[in-house]
């Protein structure tokens, strides 16, 4: 990462011609650049337009530009609706409790993984964790109805080892609809999410291990002096990404298994929008909302990122 | 190698030429077989009503002269497909191969096999209309898009091009109001039931053969239902000895409630009573409601997993598993197909439609009816080109000719006619290729009962009695039905809608979650004036002076 930047700092300080002949002689790296810069303004920077919806009462006949301009209405209906601070809550909740338990988890994991020595092992490891990615939400929501159910494995289970007296409605009492959503999203994503460190800890120069073990470091050592400061950089890029994400909590999910009984706890904004925005093809309540997540993830992220910065050094920007 | 890698290329080029000779072929070959289909059918459609006018080369059906236009015309339509349509192409159905012989308007189908309100709602946002849109929710969206102008008012063209359709809106009046919009347009045409016996939707259904085991009588009233499903729970009706029974299966605690909250004088929902609109979770009465869910769920006579055992497979497989007991559903797809799975399997299964149960003051009611226009159909593109030939195109779809194709398929192909009358072919009624003979019958037509026609009372009938059923279920209930206590499909205008929709949002969510916790005693039931309260902080009686609004306009109409 260093070394091309000190390569491009000489060049800097030649006239301003050079640049030009600079990238004709790099042509190829900027053809190849085309495509996602294309990508980016017309698929991210265009749409952004639509977002003016947000504050008008969008008929798709009138078009965008024609649709009636009413201000902070849809906001203000949003911000008044009786169940805005659950929403709210529940949605941050459950976003934070997944950042809380997966977030970890995936980097233990890769930190497992990385000190197995057995390769074949290892790889098997890695592909068996990561598998439940790959399963459709819908079956996966499927699966765990079932295990869910009295009469399902983990229900018979807890039976069996005398833990309850009488099967436990996991997805109709609310208290357990988190835990149900976190514990199956740490299944699902865990192998998943560990790629990315993998690749970081396998980035980390192997002769500073070499170094270590002459000085006499175990592998503990090697890890708390190594490892973990090698792959830190990363580790706080994601957390900030994550953070950045937060009010976005997939709804997919939770409409699957959500239902009335569970919605003190399970009802986030992406689902009371979906009912009331998508089914009710209210366009300009959703945009006003989305755009009100927007904002709040936007803010939560330069929190994250200038706490990096000051913190330890790294950041996005 | 060089002869190696270009053969595999020639050989390519030759299977694409046959595959091109080859479909040319069926093709023509499929026109040709319709074209003298159209022939020997128009030949007895002009012979039967001889009042034919116009061209040489048209004839005229019930007034609209076929075909509809001289040089073919194509026309785009979307609609779901799959489900209830079956079928991944209506084209492939043979009724749509032959109108399109009979009208030479050809129609390219758009579809999406999902048939969500989400996907609805996003073809219509898009902005991006084809000529005719199907939806099942036209009686109360139609006027909503009609007012931003995605779609054609069409009463003035019904009065000049569709003559079919003009005869009975003129023949029932009610008609007319049902799909007639707050400004005074119409903007779909609907599917229509005409004969008022057969507007029962769902009904109660119960394992007859369990009844008579444990020597039970039919219940009758909210109480025997009780005594009948804890005897269900209790004694043991499938005999294996487990206590497996679950007395009472559902998809949706709506269907629950229509079963027993009307015996308490309430609904689940928006009713009419004396006149005025009510919200049933808001009134007094709902509490009894409640409290008889609960003590149905509390003793596991209602199925515990009733919130989220919600598809119709996993209902299906309680059915057939032996342990449900009863539930409330329609006659063909709940009854008709229950008793199909389980003959041979099972010596003494069967079904009984159960009549609405009394509620402790005796009041006794069926709410699952249907208007006689439905809330589904066809509506059209304000953008179309083609307006005249649309409409003429929709009025085919209710005249005799339509009716029949919509119905029954194609004469000599899935019936023939005897005595005047139209009779299913057997390979319909009782095919012998694995499918349930609604399923092979939906291979050849679209089905009366789904699509902007006349659901024709013979289709039901011949499908019912090939099913072993004799008696039509559905009359049963005609004398319980009360078309002055159901909301009618009224149509808000854009204000209403501003200050519904909000409010709403909220109170369904609040009401949803109340009932079922106070259902499942995780709230106290006697807590419910509580909820009542809170619905009236919430706004109900504002959503309800606009629904009665609403409604007034309706019925001045």
């Amino acid at each position: 990462m260093a070394q091309p930047a000190r390569a491009v700092q000489p060049a800097a300080k030649r006239p301003r011609l050079a640049r030009g002949r600079r990238m004709y002689a790099n042509r190829g790296l900027y053809l190849m650049l085309l495509p996602v810069v294309a990508y980016f303004l017309i698929f991210e920077y265009k749409p952004m337009y639509g977002a003016i919806i947000a504050f008008k009462q969008f008929n798709a006949y009138a078009g965008i530009a024609d649709s009636p301009w009413v201000g902070f209405q849809h906001f203000e209906r949003f911000f008044e609706s009786y169940y805005f601070w659950r929403l709210l809550k529940n949605t941050f909740l459950l976003s934070l409790y997944s950042l809380l338990f997966i977030f970890p988890a995936a980097l233990v994991f890769a930190l497992l993984l990385n000190e197995l020595r057995h390769k074949k092992l290892k790889s098997v490891v890695q592909t068996i964790s990561y598998l439940p990615h790959f399963i459709s939400l819908i079956v996966i929501c499927g699966m765990i109805i079932d295990f869910t159910k009295p009469g399902g494995i983990i229900n018979s289970a807890l039976l069996a080892l005398g833990v309850v007296d009488s099967p436990i409605q996991f997805l109709i009492l609310p208290e357990w609809f988190r835990t149900i959503y976190v514990g199956s999203g740490l299944w699902q994503s865990v192998g998943w999410n560990s790629i990315i460190y993998l690749a970081a800890l396998s980035g980390i120069n192997p002769s500073l291990y070499e170094a270590a073990v002459i000085d006499g470091a175990d592998r503990w050592k090697q890890l708390l002096h190594i490892t973990l400061p090698g792959i830190l950089p990363t580790v706080l890029i994601l957390l900030i990404l994550n953070i950045g994400q937060l009010l976005n909590i997939g709804w997919d999910k939770i409409i699957l298994l959500y239902n009335p009984s569970t919605y003190p706890t399970a009802d986030v904004i992406s689902t009371f929008v979906y009912r009331r925005g998508i089914m009710e093809a209210d366009y300009s309540f959703s945009a006003a909302v989305g755009l009100f997540n927007s904002v709040i993830n936007f803010t939560l992220l330069l929190a994250a990122n200038r706490i990096s910065r000051k913190a330890t050094k790294t950041s996005l920007w | 190698m060089k002869i190696a890698q270009r053969f595999p290329v020639k050989m390519l080029s030759l299977v694409l030429l046959l595959a091109l000779v080859l479909s040319a072929c069926s093709n023509s070959g499929g026109n040709n077989g319709n074209g003298d289909a159209a022939q020997s059918n128009g030949g007895n459609a002009s012979a039967t009503d001889n009042a034919s006018e116009g061209g040489a080369d048209t004839r005229d059906v019930g007034g609209l002269a076929v075909p509809i236009v001289q040089d073919p015309l194509t026309l785009t339509l979307w609609s779901p497909s799959g489900g209830n349509f079956r079928g991944t192409n209506f084209n492939e159905k043979l009724s749509f191969q032959q109108m399109e012989a009979n009208t030479s308007i050809h129609i390219d189908f758009q579809h999406s096999t999902d048939a969500s309100a989400e996907a609805f709602s996003l073809l219509m946002a898009s902005g991006q209309l084809p000529d005719i849109i199907y939806s099942d929710a036209w009686g109360t969206e139609s006027s909503k898009y009609g007012s931003q102008g995605a779609l054609l008012p069409l009463e003035e063209l019904i009065e000049q091009y569709a003559p079919n359709f003009n005869k009975i809106l003129n023949d029932y009046p009610d008609v007319r109001g049902q799909i007639t919009s707050p400004e005074g347009h119409i903007y779909y045409l609907p599917n229509l039931v005409l004969d008022a016996e057969n507007l029962t939707q769902m009904f109660p259904q119960i394992r007859q053969d369990w009844l008579e085991q444990l020597g039970l009588e039919m219940p009758t009233s909210t109480d025997e239902w009780y005594e009948v499903l804890k005897a269900f729970r209790e004694q043991d009706p499938n005999g294996n000895g487990e206590q497996d029974e679950i007395p009472l299966v559902t998809v949706s605690l709506e269907n629950i409630m229509m079963l027993f909250a009307p015996a308490f004088g309430v609904e689940y929902g928006f009713f009419v009573e004396d006149g005025q609109v009510k919200y049933g979770p808001a009134d007094e009465r709902f509490e009894d409601v409640v409290t008889y869910l609960n003590k149905l769920y509390s003793e596991q006579l209602l199925d515990p997993n009733y919130l989220v055992d919600t598809t119709f497979q996993t209902l299906t497989e309680k059915v057939t598993t032996d342990v449900a007991g009863a539930w409330f559903g329609w006659s063909g797809s709940y009854m008709g197909n229950f008793t199909t799975l389980m003959e041979g399997k099972h010596d003494t299964f069967a079904l009984a439609p159960v009549l609405p149960p009394a509620g402790p003051d005796g009041t006794q009611r069926h709410v699952s009816f249907r208007w006689q226009a439905g809330p589904h159909g066809l509506a059209v593109s304000s953008r179309t080109e083609h307006p005249e030939e649309v409409i003429q195109w929709l009025d085919y779809q209710y005249s005799e000719e339509g009716i029949l194709l919509n119905n029954f398929g194609v004469e000599g192909e899935s019936y023939d006619v005897v005595d005047g009358n139209p009779i299913y072919k057997e390979a319909v009624t009782n095919p012998t290729n694995g499918l349930t003979n609604t399923q092979e019958l939906l291979n050849h037509t679209i089905g009366g009962g789904s699509w902007a026609t006349v659901a024709d009372p013979r289709y039901a009938e011949q499908i019912r009695i090939a099913n072993g059923q004799t008696d039509n279920p559905l009359e049963l209930y005609s004398d319980y039905i009360d078309f002055d206590a159901k909301l009618p499909p009224v149509q808000f205008s854009a204000e209403e809608s501003a200050a519904v929709v909000p409010l709403m949002a909220d109170i369904q969510t609040y009401a949803a979650e109340a009932v079922n916790a106070a259902i499942m005693g995780r709230d106290p039931v006697g807590n419910y004036d509580q909820v009542i309260e809170q619905l009236n902080k919430m706004g109900i009686e504002e959503v309800l002076r606009n629904y009665q609004t609403a409604y007034d306009r309706f019925k001045g109409n």
